[in-house]
């Protein structure tokens, strides 16, 4: 997997090709290793995190083919030929996304490690409902835990993002 | 935006345009965020050298079995295979883990026994972890099943004992008497005697433990980089197991931690055995990084888990005159590091109340149970929790009401500085007032028409089977233990009746800074940080104290070997210890420069003064910029602009603490608080309880940032929720672990949290340097003994009290059975 060492044992694997954050990927994968890892490990993308791996906490929320999902509980084969969104591609050029901008405006993130998850959520959240309602923010994010904030500033920063985001249009969540 | 957000946005490198305001006591951003956000955070899970190989271990499926024999040659067989580790291998070379009681003999990998489920018995090293965790199938372990030991009670009687070679599972209790707990019993009108149990919970952050550890064998040295909580302090956990003094074992922890809330202190034996995976394979460095299932079930990291018997003597007017608690802790296989969180409650020990004769007692009990770490609030929030349901019950025997009764009890402003039974220090505080002004704003709010407790609402809500109630409690977070008392367990009790006060030796906070060519500070911290916005801190106050911008402050870590030893982020230390240690830094790099600037112009230097990031001379107004200053030091040996701080544990000066210290009583000297009214609803159809709002009062002191200190209190509510409501480690009767995921063990998620009032205070603590008081942990020690408290508020007509936590649906569905029968 990721060495060719010579003493290493033959196991099958597959190609996959993908969109990672616009850009095309061609790799060799086993068919058991998880997207999550596939992204981390292989792709050095670290703002998928692994918090549990049996699709609770979230941590690991990356986007597939438009809609969000625990990369944990996908295998990288499944994601051949979709396109793949993580955190990774929201700031632009180093200048914070909005929602990335209302969670440290808000202090919506303490230790970060479920952070980008919760971007992620945010980001479909206000896809859907561009001006949630309490209830809808807490059904948006109910896929997601957060150990340190509480959630009460991830509420904040959510309707913050929200109003930000009304003012650029829909533009803005690209 | 507030005048310091403007202020930090210009940025400026030189500092001269810097504004003057403060920034400490105003909620600058945090300078952590936006390399989280980003993606571009570097956590231990991220870390994989060139080369790495990847660690997985065989845990064992027992609780309790003697290990026949480990066969691990088809596991060898395979051609990924780099390594295969077994207890008998350690034993060879290396040593047992430090343990937090003499006489245990804990190895990284089992030996001749394994003790719980989940305990690591081999370990394997190979190309990565998928293939590592094939390859731990491969071997084959027999055993002979021994019957495990499970209730903690049960174990006491010693019918089959875990650890053979110490012939008990009882290996420590004490029992303390403050003041004369038997005549206040003798004279009592009324004695109030209940039990309480508070379940198995821990902290449980996202992130689990890493460890990236490489051999040298040129220099016959470590390099551990690892997610440890107190890296410069519990070094010794790894170093020891090692066989190595402690400058040969450099731990370095990244600047982002995911969590760890006391839990990760206890993650040596990941940290031990990648080292000595390592040194087997001739320095490749070898990663390890715990998943979910192995944190759950047999992490090393399962907190308090414990049996009150609490006894209440009061008068017919509802004072207390007389505390008697005794409980037991279940510690688990082993006792670790955290004994000591047995002994915490001591720092407040009548909670808000002003109690003189108590009796303190406890058992600390093995089990075949994962052993135990620290969680935030380290053993005191089950002791305010069995207090407060006791007061609730005091309340009902004597038909007073609860306020009134807490009220007549409390501990009153002109008592301050208070000195409680068990030799603790309360600093400051209008605890009467406090709770006086949570209940205005809840009877003006919601005891009126159209509030959650509106008489009527509450009255048909009843009729539906639903109660609603709530209770006004006032608690305590001791804040910045001191280190000297904190081994109390492993000294001689009996001559610690007579010691001096000059033995006692408490650990400072150490802080570091230069000044770089261009003017900016880089600054490092000893203590390693989980998410607690550290570097904002340090930047805010050193920006303050240099006048100049916290932008112009980089922060970065020291690894133990650099660090001196210091004893970290814990027991709500930091608002304390690193603010202080920040302003002391700040003057002595102050005074540093000064000097500088007059041998320059080769004037005194009381003709020199300190003047927005720079030296001016008093006569004529020349000015040195930071960068001049810098420049001007360029290759001096004995660089001024180089400098390094200690800051002095608070205590070390203060009479009031002789006592405490002397005797290795818990020392807390900061007392921050919390007036809470949590309004909760119980369906008793159901047994599911409800909070409709949570109220709270808080004061912490001086705050350095206010909305670190708000974030710090609603994460701690929120675990304050979970242990009342949620979270536990349950067992069954075979001692098989019933929460190894998060689809057992419950987390609060966005569902269960409820809309949230806070109201803020500032007595700032005559004890600390900036009048900061620790509140690291706050919701979590006062959250569970209020909801609880207001649990008891909602039952009262049903007589029911929540005694046992977490106040799971299926536990208040049963009292309500039984009161109704």
């Amino acid at each position: 997997m990721s060495t060719d060492a010579p003493e290493q044992s033959e196991r099958p694997t597959q190609e996959i090709s993908l969109t990672l954050n616009g850009e095309s990927i061609t790799a060799e994968v086993e068919p058991r290793l998880k997207l999550s890892d596939f992204l981390r490990n292989h792709q050095h993308i670290r703002g998928v995190r692994v918090g549990c791996e049996h699709g609770v906490c979230g941590a690991c929320t990356a986007t597939l083919d438009g809609r969000n999902v625990k990369s944990c509980l996908v295998y990288a084969v499944q994601a051949d030929g979709s396109e793949v969104e993580t955190v990774e591609s929201l700031a632009d050029d180093g200048e914070l996304h909005p929602i990335q901008e209302a969670f440290h405006e808000e202090h919506a993130l303490q230790c970060g490690f479920c952070t980008s998850g919760f971007v992620m959520a945010t980001r479909e959240l206000l896809d859907e409902h561009p001006d949630p309602t309490d209830e809808e923010i807490r059904t948006g994010l109910a896929d997601n835990i957060c150990r340190c904030t509480g959630y009460h500033n991830i509420y904040d920063a959510v309707r913050r993002a929200a109003d930000e985001m009304e003012g650029a249009g829909t533009e803005a969540d690209d | 935006m507030s005048r310091a957000d403007a202020g930090a946005d210009t940025g400026s490198a030189s500092g001269e345009k810097a504004k003057r305001e403060s920034f400490t006591g105003t909620s600058v951003k945090r300078v952590e965020d936006h390399r989280i956000l980003t993606g571009q955070a570097e956590y231990i899970h991220d870390i994989t050298p060139e080369g790495c190989l990847h660690m997985a271990l065989l845990r064992t499926t027992h609780p309790h079995a003697r290990i026949e024999s480990v066969d691990t040659s088809k596991a060898e067989d395979h051609p990924d295979c780099a390594l295969v580790l077994t207890g008998e291998d350690l034993v060879e070379d290396y040593n047992p883990m430090p343990c937090g009681l003499e006489g245990f003999e804990e190895w990284s990998l089992a030996t001749d026994k394994v003790r719980f489920v989940g305990e690591p018995v081999a370990a394997v090293v190979a190309t990565d972890r998928y293939v590592a965790e094939d390859i731990v199938d491969l071997i084959r372990v027999e055993y002979d099943v021994l019957e495990p030991v499970v209730d903690s009670i049960e174990a006491c009687d010693d019918e089959v004992v875990i650890h053979e070679s110490v012939g008990t599972n009882v290996p420590d209790g004490e029992c303390l008497e403050f003041g004369d707990p038997e005549g206040a019993f003798e004279d009592a009108a009324h004695v109030v005697e209940r039990e309480y149990s508070w379940g198995r919970i821990s902290g449980v952050p996202l992130e689990t433990a890493g460890v990236v550890a490489t051999y040298d064998p040129d220099h016959d040295e470590f390099d551990v980089d690892c997610n440890i909580q107190l890296h410069t302090l519990v070094d010794d956990t790894i170093y020891e197991t090692l066989g190595y003094p402690p400058e040969k074992v450099r731990v370095n922890v990244p600047a982002d931690i995911g969590g760890s809330f006391g839990t990760k202190i206890a993650i040596h034996r990941y940290c031990s055995l990648a080292s000595m995976a390592s040194q087997h394979l001739d320095g490749t460095p070898v990663k390890f990084v715990e998943d979910r299932v192995e944190n759950l079930q047999g992490g090393d990291m399962h907190c308090t888990d414990r049996k009150y018997r609490v006894k209440l003597a009061l008068d017919d007017d509802g004072t207390v005159l007389g505390l008697d608690t005794w409980f037991v802790d279940d510690f688990g296989a082993f006792p670790r590091y955290p004994v000591n969180q047995a002994l915490k409650p001591l720092s407040v020990v009548s909670g808000a109340y002003d109690i003189r004769d108590v009796r303190y007692d406890y058992d600390l009990v093995l089990t075949n149970k994962t052993s135990q770490t620290a969680y935030r609030g380290f053993g005191v929030p089950p002791h305010l929790y069995a207090l407060e349901m006791a007061m609730d019950e005091a309340a009902r025997e004597l038909d007073i009401d609860p306020t009134a009764l807490r009220h007549k009890n409390l501990v009153q402003p002109d008592q301050m500085p208070y000195t409680i039974a068990s030799h603790n220090v309360y600093d400051s505080g209008d605890y009467p007032e406090a709770l006086d002004h949570i209940q205005d704003i809840v009877d003006e709010k919601e005891v009126c028409e159209g509030g959650l407790l509106d008489p009527a609402v509450v009255e048909a809500k009843r009729e539906e089977g639903k109660y609603r109630g709530v209770s006004y409690t006032l608690l305590i977070e001791p804040g910045v233990s001191g280190s000297d008392w904190t081994d109390r367990q492993r000294s001689d009790r009996e001559a610690l009746k007579v010691r001096d006060r000059d033995e006692v030796a408490e650990l400072p906070e150490h802080l570091r800074a230069e000044v770089r060519d261009d003017g900016t500070i880089q600054a490092w911290l000893a203590a390693d940080s989980s998410g607690q916005g550290h570097q904002t801190i340090v930047a805010q106050l050193l920006a303050d104290e240099l006048e100049i911008l916290p932008s112009d402050i980089d922060t970065g870590y020291l690894d133990s070997v650099t660090a001196p030893t210091v004893y970290g982020s814990a027991a709500s230390r930091m608002a304390v210890m690193l603010s202080g240690a920040a302003k002391g830094l700040g003057e002595k790099l102050k005074g540093n420069l000064r000097q500088l600037g007059a041998q320059e112009w080769g004037i005194d230097v009381d003709d020199v003064v300190y003047r927005d990031g720079g030296v001016e001379r008093v006569d004529s107004g020349d000015r040195f910029s930071l960068a001049d200053l810098a420049a001007i030091d360029g290759g001096i040996n004995d660089p001024k602009t180089r400098v390094s701080y200690d800051y002095q544990h608070p205590v070390t000066e203060l009479p009031e603490f002789d006592e405490a210290l002397r005797n290795k009583f818990p020392v807390y000297p900061t007392a921050a608080f919390a007036a809470n009214a949590p309004i909760v609803e119980v369906d008793t159809q159901t047994g599911q309880v409800e909070i409709l709002k949570f109220y709270s009062l808080r004061d912490c002191g001086t705050q350095l940032n206010p909305d670190i200190v708000e974030g710090q209190a609603h994460g701690g509510l929120a675990q304050g929720i979970g242990a009342a409501l949620l979270e536990e480690f349950g067992y069954d009767e075979s001692g098989q672990p019933q929460a190894v995921t998060f689809f057992d063990y419950l987390l609060p998620s966005v569902k269960n949290i409820p809309p949230l009032e806070l109201h803020h205070t500032e007595t700032p603590s005559p004890f600390t340097a900036t009048g900061a008081k620790g509140t690291g942990e706050g919701g979590m020690i006062d959250g569970p003994a209020a909801i609880a408290s207001s649990i008891n508020a909602a039952l009262e007509p049903l007589g029911i009290v929540a005694d046992e936590i977490p106040a799971t649906p299926d536990r208040l569905r049963r009292k309500v059975r039984e009161a109704q029968e």
